[in-house]
């Protein structure tokens, strides 16, 4: 009920083309790519291709976005429409400009504790490159954690200032890599629009006080992929690297085990092409009676023989209330 | 004269304040402003705006007085040139103060001279070290806001603490990876300084010229791409590429320049810092000829330990005792002066003592040489027995008043150092990393004298005899044990307890004392000696549970064995899960009725009774539904003594008790409280009282024939679903990793099961069964009492709590098996991952705030460059915010606290013109603070930078001097003396010591073995042995009294900080920058810049220009 009150109110808002595009805090973010058989990218669907639903029931989506072009709102009758800013946006007021949802918000996580000692140049210099190659249209942050996080250089989309924070973290101290990249995944639920993690690391951590697991379930139910580039060898941790692959995986992202700096380039830049073929839908979740883990399922209305494969995050946890 | 009449004036109008109940003082602001505009030649109307300000630290009292200076005549004219002055001064600026003495003098002021900006650095020399000094700090660990006259002090900790590492094998030492660091970094600063030009700037006019490629060689890189836009700079060599990063070299920046192809210029002058003395002085003729000064430095960590010794100790003293004392003769102490030299002054070329005079003559003894003496007093003492004789003074010159003197009769003294010295001295209290001295120093801290001037022996000298001599608890001396069958007084234990202290391990007895002293002290009654006996009988077991017994004064001897009775009931159950529940439900009792007690939600003569009420139950546990019986019973029953309605919804009333108070004043701040406690609660799907309550209720109904409320048990189905988490995914690798936790496992493991319905259906056919069934929700509920605990001392910046759901669930009351830790402390366990699954807490819930702020504080996040959160001191700083509540705080008592703080500050300032007064401050100063201290406060003062005095003055020693100061009557140029008096004379009981203390004070469980918030008033305690920081956080009493002040500046009621403590504490925490664990002023410096960003975001809100940091 309170739901769809939330929407009666967004919509006549946006028909009436007022400055801001609202956004409640019970959004769904959704983005996912969608591959071939052969596990090339495909590109160029329209709205009008997908169903998302959520534990079977149909949803609704409410905005539509392809790599890193601007969103389009899905009017009533499925037409689509560009969201216009013409005015002035009050962030303090719930108001988020609509610039906010073109591009991605990307948040890397440098691993600069002991374990990462010797390959800290090398990995500096990938985070680098990778900075320096993403869109124009995204921002990126650069964090970094050892005992503590840091947060290096905030989210911007000046690459300078970016480059700047990188280049000043310092090296040493224990490894809380999952405390590390909870915060992160708060600092990023903050941010509207499309996110994702970067995690960098050697994989040990030997300081953190909460789980993988709640993390990832975290990322799960903020809609936040995390990809993961660990510079160790699997063999050598396959704990970690276990725990990697699923933390990746269950929130729509990817892991990659990366251990020399030409494969660290290459993770990088297999990420960089995820963002640019990716798809983002947004909806209100339609009354659910669920309050635990909600699942999502987005089928490729265009492709009956099911030859395409969608990666997204399996579902949510709805927050209280919602 | 005229001081007398604006006073009178200004006190009219604050009484008129305090008539309004000190409630609005934005109201009398207003007023005092209005007639201050309205009768602009009314030197009355003029002195009492301006004295309100500048009682409430607002910037515009500047204006104000220079108003009444400009418009009065005579006296009034006087005291505002005055006031201008020490305000000019507070605010850094020393030429104007020095304008308005001028003026004063002028106007016919003669007592007050400004003082000359001499140097007050006193004997130093200066040393170079290579590169800018923000990339040596960088790559030595050492904070930017470091004072340059105590980097190489700093530097020399850190080469101690961390430049070397025994070689294996043998017994030299190697360098650290830190310290190897180092010296690779200044070996590349030196050739980076070769390509700098002659006034020291690197300088890169092109991307394409011969010195971009020296450069970039030198720093570790190489460009890719060619120059323009495509040019990116890559490591090329590892080693150097990662000390250019390290050091923090712009290379950003310079890449930056490269691709746009602009000029790129850094500034490498090398750093001149200033050394003790001279480099010279440190350094042996062979080594002045080896090299530069800080290479020798830091590849001697011996010499690392002098300097840092000699820095430590009063300068004044040093330079005597340098003087006076070969240098090979304080280098062969150099241990000791580090550990103890820092309580050593000399006076008119005399030691002072503890003591002094009656103990003159046995410090001549024992020493060996006269305090007449001088340096050859401290000399003798140092070189005394590997450091126990100096332990022993060190520990004697902290403390005052009665328990000084009677420690230091002259006899006694000698006794007692006997007990501690021992037959074997080696290896002294100065040996080891810390210093070892802590027990001593906590006995003669804590010792307690009685009405009759003599040691108060908790439960009679008998007792202990026997503890000695029947040894329940196992043999502790030989020695003692023989000399325990003729104790008669006082002295005879306390002689056994010096000797104790000198032991790190074994010395359980001292610590009984200790703890069993620190329990009675606030009794109203003392403790019985069987009480006495049961309690050290008990120690091992039970020990941090006593200091729930000190949270309430009121608290009976037959209380105290029927929660010892309890424990040991539970202690020797053998159903663990049963144990767990009972342990866990009855300490959470425990603790809401300690949080109640606290917060005067049960009333004093309740106490007693309840606490008794809520344990006895639990020692007469036989089943899971006895164990909700009694929960439920002590739920009741804590709802009944602090006087909630009957029939109230319990988990809604439980939660506003939990948040302080039943009848908020505030109700918004009341409800933000609430709420963020019910998102604790919620984040780890606890089940509510109510839902337990009446599903409880509901069948004893079905047992006696009504319908099954298919609802209600739904409602906890549901609840209990949510419990089936992401966890369930781990792999069996995974699973077979954990090490621990297997009894709370299954505890969650038996709720995830648990299915109400089914349990229902089966016990249908017998009444009796159903009415059992309760027994299942045992524990829902022990969690859910569990949670309210956990709630309520959540930290701020916490995660955990909202991140793991089952983090309230995995409390392990059992431990690891044998572990017994039960009764124990509560402790963080299970860092990093896989090892674990994930943080929990073990033990008891005896020091819960602290263990939840030690796992909580992880999730901190620094602002500063490469600092890190400090471990040993923000646990204790987290749990000082959270523990308070300030409902039942008074505006008057900020108020009081505030202007005594701006009285101890002003006075300070004051004595920068005038000698007398400085002499009589820093009087009250050396009770407070050690003599280099003082030392350093009053030489800055006496240069008028009172910059550089405040940054070694903490809020509490304000605080104190402040009141020191106005007991004294010292006089002052403002009209704060009078303002405190007469808030005094209308609010006496409030303003009592004791309920400053309470109202400020701050839990000090290690210190005081108890979370009952207090102020101590000590000094500083070091790092110690066993504790770390820890007790120095304990007697760091400044953040409470500090945001009180800020909170009276700000108009900020009371309640409102209820929130805002927990906020700016975190704020603070996050902005410390330590360079070492006895880095104090870092901590001093953090919240003071916190509060300037508050007050000046507020005062920006207001209109009124920015404060200076104060």
């Amino acid at each position: 009920m309170k739901r769809l009150a939330t929407c009666a109110i967004l919509l006549p808002l946006l028909a009436q083309e007022r400055p801001t595009f609202r956004v409640k805090v019970d959004m769904v973010v959704l983005s996912f790519t969608v591959t071939d058989s052969k596990g090339r990218y495909v590109n160029g669907l329209k709205p009008s291709d997908f169903k998302i639903t959520e534990d079977g029931i149909h949803q609704k989506v409410a905005t539509f976005a392809e790599g890193n072009r601007p969103p389009v709102q899905i009017m009533e009758d499925g037409s689509s429409k560009p969201i216009t800013t013409t005015g002035p946006v009050d962030p303090e007021k719930g108001g988020i400009s609509t610039d906010a949802f073109v591009g991605t918000n990307v948040f890397v996580l440098f691993d600069t504790s002991n374990y990462m000692y010797r390959g800290f140049v090398y990995a500096s210099d990938a985070i680098a490159d990778f900075v320096r190659g993403l869109d124009r249209a995204d921002s990126v942050a650069v964090y970094t954690f050892s005992r503590n996080l840091s947060r290096g250089a905030p989210l911007s989309k000046d690459r300078n200032e970016v480059l700047t924070g990188l280049r000043k973290a310092v090296a040493g101290d224990d490894a809380a890599l999952y405390n590390g990249l909870l915060l992160t995944l708060r600092d990023a639920a903050k941010v509207p629009g499309r996110k994702v993690v970067i995690v960098f690391s050697n994989g040990p951590d030997n300081a953190s006080m909460v789980a993988p697991d709640d993390v990832r379930a975290v990322a799960e139910d903020e809609g936040i992929p995390i990809y993961v580039i660990s510079t160790s060898d699997v063999s050598r941790d396959p704990i970690s690297s276990g725990v990697f692959r699923r933390i990746a995986s269950r929130t729509g992202g990817k892991s990659f085990f990366a251990k020399t700096w030409q494969k660290q380039v290459e993770a990088f830049e297999s990420i960089r092409e995820d963002l640019g073929n990716s798809y983002t839908i947004t909806y209100y979740p339609q009354p659910n009676p669920n309050e635990g883990f909600r699942k999502i399922s987005v089928e490729i209305t265009s492709d009956p023989g099911k030859k395409y494969r969608v990666s997204a995050r399996p579902g949510y946890r709805p927050r209280p209330g919602t | 004269m005229t001081r007398t009449i604006i006073c009178a004036v200004a006190v009219s109008a604050l009484a008129a304040g305090l008539a309004l109940g000190q409630q609005d003082p934005r109201g009398t602001l207003e007023r005092l402003e209005r007639a201050a505009r309205q009768s602009p030649r009314d030197a009355a109307a003029q002195a009492a705006y301006a004295d309100f300000l500048d009682q409430h630290r607002d910037p515009r009292a500047r204006q104000a007085y220079q108003h009444l200076f400009d418009s009065a005549a005579g006296a009034a004219k006087l005291q505002a040139a005055r006031r201008l002055a020490v305000l000019d001064l507070l605010a850094g600026d020393r030429e104007s103060a020095a304008r308005r003495i001028e003026a004063y003098r002028a106007a016919g002021g003669a007592d007050l001279t400004m003082p000359a900006a001499s140097s007050v650095s006193g004997e130093t020399g200066t040393v170079e070290i290579p590169g800018p000094l923000r990339s040596f700090n960088r790559m030595a660990a050492l904070s930017p806001d470091l004072p340059a006259e105590e980097l190489i002090g700093a530097l020399a900790r850190n080469i101690i603490t961390n430049g070397y590492q025994a070689t294996s094998g043998s017994e030299s030492l190697e360098p650290t990876e830190y310290l190897k660091l180092v010296f690779r970094y200044m070996s590349q600063a030196r050739e980076i300084d070769k390509l700098a030009d002659s006034a020291k700037v690197l300088r890169v006019e092109t991307c394409d010229s011969a010195q971009t490629g020296q450069l970039l060689k030198t720093l570790g890189f190489r460009m890719r791409g060619g120059c323009g836009s495509d040019v990116v700079l890559e490591t090329v060599n590892a080693t150097r590429a990662f000390l250019t990063m390290d050091s923090g070299f712009p290379l950003a920046e310079l890449e930056e320049a490269l691709r746009t192809n602009r000029p790129f210029s850094y500034d490498y002058q090398p750093t001149k810092i200033p050394v003790l003395y001279s480099a010279e002085y440190w350094l042996s003729a062979r080594e002045k000829q080896s090299g530069e000064f800080i290479d020798t430095f830091m590849s001697d960590p011996s010499l690392c330990r002098l300097y840092l010794g000699m820095s430590k100790i009063d300068q004044d003293t040093a330079d005597q005792l340098r003087r006076a004392l070969p240098v090979a003769r304080i280098r062969a102490f150099a241990h000791v002066f580090d550990f103890f030299g820092g309580m050593f002054r000399l006076r008119d070329g005399k030691a002072v003592i503890p003591g002094a005079p009656k103990s003159t003559a046995a410090w001549t003894e024992m020493v060996g040489a006269s305090p007449d003496q001088g340096a050859e007093f401290f000399g003798a003492l140092v070189a005394k027995d590997d450091g126990w004789m100096a332990s022993y003074f060190d520990s004697l010159s902290r403390i005052q008043g009665p328990t000084l003197d009677y420690l230091t009769d002259p006899a006694r003294m000698k006794r007692f150092y006997a007990a501690l010295r021992g037959k074997i001295t080696s290896p002294g209290p100065a040996r080891p990393v810390f210093r070892a001295n802590t027990d001593l120093m906590l006995l003669t801290t804590r010792m307690r004298l009685g009405r009759d001037g003599r040691p108060v022996i908790p439960g009679g000298i008998d007792v202990w005899k026997t503890l000695f001599t029947l040894h329940p608890n196992g043999k502790y001396d030989g020695k003692l044990t023989k000399s325990a069958g003729g104790w008669k007084e006082p002295d005879d234990v306390l002689e056994a307890l010096f000797a104790l202290s000198r032991k790190a391990v074994e010395n359980e007895p001292l610590k009984m004392y200790l703890a069993v002293s620190d329990l009675e002290r606030k009794r109203s009654k003392p403790l019985e000696a069987a009480t006495v006996t049961r309690l050290l009988r008990d120690y091992r077991l039970y020990s941090p549970q006593y200091a729930l017994f000190s949270e309430g004064p009121e608290v009976s001897d037959s209380t105290i064995v029927a929660y010892l009775d309890s424990a040991a009931a539970i202690r020797d159950m053998h159903d663990n899960l049963l144990k767990a529940d009972s342990a866990g439900a009855m300490q959470a009792l425990a603790g809401i009725w300690q949080v109640l007690v606290r917060h005067k939600l049960i009333a004093a003569s309740e106490e007693d009774a309840t606490l008794s009420g809520l344990v006895t139950p639990f020692g007469k546990i036989k089943s899971s539904r006895d164990v909700f019986d009694a929960g439920r019973a002590g739920v009741a029953l804590l709802l009944k003594a602090s006087h909630a309605p009957a029939n109230a919804n319990p988990q809604e009333i439980m939660m506003e008790l939990m948040a302080g108070t039943t009848a908020p004043r505030d109700a918004e701040t009341m409800g933000t409280l609430i709420g963020e406690m019910n998102k604790v609660f919620e984040a780890q799907k606890l089940v509510s009282l109510k839902t337990l309550f009446d599903l409880a209720d509901h069948l004893e109904s079905v047992s006696k024939g009504e319908k099954l409320n298919t609802a209600l048990v739904n409602r906890l189905a549901s609840r209990v679903s949510d419990l089936n988490l992401p966890r369930a995914s781990l792999s069996a690798q995974e699973k077979n990793s954990f090490s621990f936790g297997f009894w709370t496992e299954k505890h969650i493991e038996a709720e995830r099961k648990l299915n109400f319905r089914s349990v229902v259906d089966k016990s249908s056919v017998s009444p009796d069964r159903l009415r059992d069934a309760r027994g299942l929700l045992t524990p829902l509920l022990r969690d859910t009492l569990v949670g309210f605990l956990y709630a309520h001392y959540t930290p701020p910046g916490a995660q955990l709590v909202y991140t793991n759901p089952l983090f309230v669930r995995s409390h392990d009351f059992i431990g690891i098996q044998g572990s017994h830790q039960t009764w124990r402390t509560t402790e963080v366990l299970g860092s990093g991952w896989p090892s674990s699954a994930g943080g929990r807490l073990v033990g008891s819930l005896a020091t819960l705030p602290y263990a939840l702020a030690e796992a909580e504080q992880n999730f901190l996040i620094p602002t500063r460059e490469q600092a890190l959160i400090w471990g040993d001191l923000v646990p204790q700083m987290l749990v000082s915010a959270k523990l308070t509540r300030w409902w039942n705080v008074a505006p008057e008592q900020i108020h009081y606290v505030a202007l005594n703080m701006r009285l101890g500050e002003s006075l300070l300032a004051e004595s920068a013109f005038s000698p007398s007064l400085r002499e009589k401050m820093m009087d009250l100063m050396e009770r407070l603070a050690d003599p280099a201290r003082v030392r350093k406060v009053s030489g800055f003062i006496a240069a008028g930078d009172m910059a550089r005095a405040t940054r070694l003055v903490t809020p509490a020693d304000f605080y104190n001097l402040g009141a020191m100061a106005a007991a004294q009557r010292i006089s002052s140029s403002s009209s704060i003396p009078e303002a405190i008096r007469a808030l005094v004379a209308a609010s006496p009981d409030k303003l009592s010591s004791e309920a400053i203390s309470e109202a400020f004070g701050t839990p000090k469980p290690t210190l005081a073995n108890s979370m009952r918030p207090e102020l101590l008033n000590l000094r500083l305690f070091p790092t110690l042995m066993g504790y770390s920081s820890r007790l120095m956080a304990e007697s760091w009493e400044s953040n409470n009294l500090y945001y009180a002040s800020l909170a009276d500046e700000l108009y900020l009621r009371p309640s409102q900080l209820n929130l805002l403590v927990p906020d700016w504490t975190q704020k603070g925490l996050e902005q410390i920058f330590a360079t070492h664990l006895e880095d104090w002023p870092a901590l001093l410096y953090s919240i003071r810049v916190t509060g300037d960003k508050i007050r000046t975001a507020e005062r920006k809100s207001r209109g009124i220009e920015s404060a200076s940091l104060n």
